[in-house]
């Protein structure tokens, strides 16, 4: 891999005016931009059953997705699809590059909104580095206060639906437009803001070149048959420029006709024909560039391109290798394995607790009692009724327990249980085991093991 | 069609890649480690585990993740401080 080219090297913090240029890519990189940030800004506000469809709730340490609710035992469904997410990530950087970077990385869509905002208050490429260089007159401050105006409002929206996933957005909404927002969600809101203004706004390629891990260890994925952009070199070389109607070929040069726009509309600021480059997060702004000009000069398309190390080596290449395989198994069994253990999820769950005070009672009769504390979740969204029993020691029972419990949909019952024993039954510890049944549907059953103590014989 | 010079990318200075990179990414390993902390532990039962403490779970949960991103930060700040500062190997012995 290449570095920037030395004349930049030693020169200090330059701004890059990414130009602006249609075609294919454009296309698909604006309508992921669309759809990834309609999503953002659209899923708070969608309701199921009545409630929030996707809420973090974090004050009831809950998750709400869709009609599933998440609790925090759950969690192991969490760390499984990170997990998942990661491996994708490898999988399709293996396969095609840089495309999470160029089209889907939240850095690269809020950058792509932003620049829209500047390229309609500021104008074009040219424009804009005209009216940087000016001085301060009425209609540059015009511009420049739109600008802010319009990248301000944006991130206080993005903060306030950012903190809408964690707080019910409807009656936040209601409070904003009241002022009467609290502290924390106040807090967390400016603070997403603030780091969407600062990071879509001014860092923009920075945040890739310097700050993101990903991008430094991307190229440990690559190999030789990976998708990347890529300028023919075979066929550019030797650049140069020339008329239009002139027989290059005949000149001596190559397709490449040295305009630049390749490198103008890079947000990374880097020129593509000097190979392969970290800096570069394949959003294929250069092939669009490139193309347009080739259509131009009626020369074939694809002098920049998709391609890959093999294919510019009229090597074959191979898309079924060894390290796809291990990815794509790994991310299919992985996938396969989440969603089985969802849906065969039990919505129930028992958490017994040994009474720490005392070991055990002993009570006329010859009876021994132990006492446990009991916490049942209703983990469904309905109200249900619950049997509970124990066993593990011979005429084993419980005191004070109804025979059906009824626990409200996605709530905590803490239950306190007296459970009882015959003494001769009851020396030392012994195992037991509670079990608790929906009594509406047996399939849905949770038990726990805890210790029954009784004297010494 | 050639009017604007070769722009390249930023170049930023080392200072800055050291303290931009060491915030950025224990901004990024705190957000995990919260997660996984207030996975298992809740604030509230946290709190209650002291008599004179009652903390809400949106302070508990901010807190905790504000320290460990200093903790985090602490720990890459003074790596990338070693690793930048550490004598360089003499020439002789480079090859």
């Amino acid at each position: 891999m290449n570095s920037t080219p030395g004349a930049s090297l030693f020169e200090s913090a330059k701004k890059i005016y990414p130009r602006e240029i249609g075609g294919r890519f454009d296309k698909l990189s604006k309508l992921a931009t669309v759809v990834l940030l309609g999503l953002f800004y659209a899923v708070p506000w969608l309701l199921w059953d009545d409630r929030q469809a996707v809420l973090f709730d974090l004050p009831a340490r809950k998750f709400h997705l869709l009609g599933l609710t998440l609790w925090p035992q759950d969690f192991p469904y969490l760390a499984l699809l990170l997990i998942i997410a990661a491996l994708s990530l490898f999988f399709f950087t293996a396969l095609a590059g840089r495309l999470w970077c160029g089209f889907a990385c939240p850095q690269t869509v809020w950058t792509e909104a932003f620049v829209w905002m500047e390229q309609f208050t500021e104008g074009t490429r040219s424009q804009r580095m005209k009216l940087d260089k000016a001085p301060w007159t009425l209609s540059k401050f015009r511009k420049k206060a739109g600008k802010q105006f319009l990248w301000i409002t944006f991130s206080l929206w993005t903060g306030f639906t950012f903190v809408g996933y964690f707080t019910p957005v409807r009656e936040l909404g209601a409070d904003i437009v009241a002022l009467n927002v609290g502290g924390w969600t106040l807090f967390w809101g400016l603070f997403y803001g603030f780091a969407t203004y600062g990071n879509a706004g001014y860092m923009r390629e920075q945040v890739c070149i310097y700050m993101c891990p990903y991008a430094r260890f991307q190229s440990a994925m690559f190999d030789k048959d990976t998708l990347i952009i890529s300028y023919d070199e075979k066929r550019g070389e030797p650049r140069g420029s020339r008329q239009r109607s002139a027989d290059h070929k005949e000149a001596g040069l190559g397709d490449c006709i040295d305009c630049h726009l390749c490198v103008q509309v890079c947000p990374t600021g880097i020129d593509i024909r000097e190979g392969l480059q970290y800096e570069c997060i394949a959003c294929a702004a250069c092939i669009d560039a490139c193309d347009s000009i080739m259509d131009k000069m009626n020369y074939p398309r694809g002098l920049v391109r998709y391609t890959t190390e093999h294919s510019l080596q009229n090597k074959g290449t191979r898309v079924l290798r060894p390290r796809m395989l291990v990815y794509g198994t790994l991310l299919l069994v992985l996938t396969v394995s989440l969603a089985i253990s969802m849906a065969t999820r039990t919505p129930l769950r028992i958490d017994v607790m040994r009474d720490r005070n005392s070991l055990f009672r002993e009570l006329p009769n010859n009876v021994v009692e132990n006492i446990y504390t009991l916490k049942l979740i209703n983990q469904s969204e309905i109200p249900r009724s619950f049997a509970l029993t124990v066993d593990g020691v011979a005429g084993i029972s419980l005191d004070g327990v109804d025979d059906e419990i009824t626990i409200a949909g996605g709530e905590v019952l803490t239950l306190p249980v007296r459970v009882r024993a015959a003494r001769d039954s009851a020396n030392g510890i012994a195992t037991i085991n509670f079990v608790v049944t929906a009594t509406d549907d047996a399939s849905v059953t949770a038990a726990q093991d805890s210790r029954f103590i009784g004297p010494t014989p | 069609m050639v009017s604007e010079e070769y722009q390249g990318a930023q170049q930023w200075s080392r200072n800055k890649q050291a303290v931009f990179t060491v915030a950025w990414i224990s901004f990024l390993i705190a957000a995990v480690g919260t997660m996984v902390f207030f996975a298992f532990f809740d604030p509230v039962a946290l709190g209650s585990l002291y008599d004179d403490v009652e903390i809400s779970r949106d302070a508990g949960y901010a807190t905790g993740f504000f320290f460990f991103w200093v903790l985090c930060a602490i720990c890459s700040g003074i790596t990338a401080y070693l690793v930048r500062t550490a004598p360089k190997r003499d020439r002789k012995h480079r090859q």
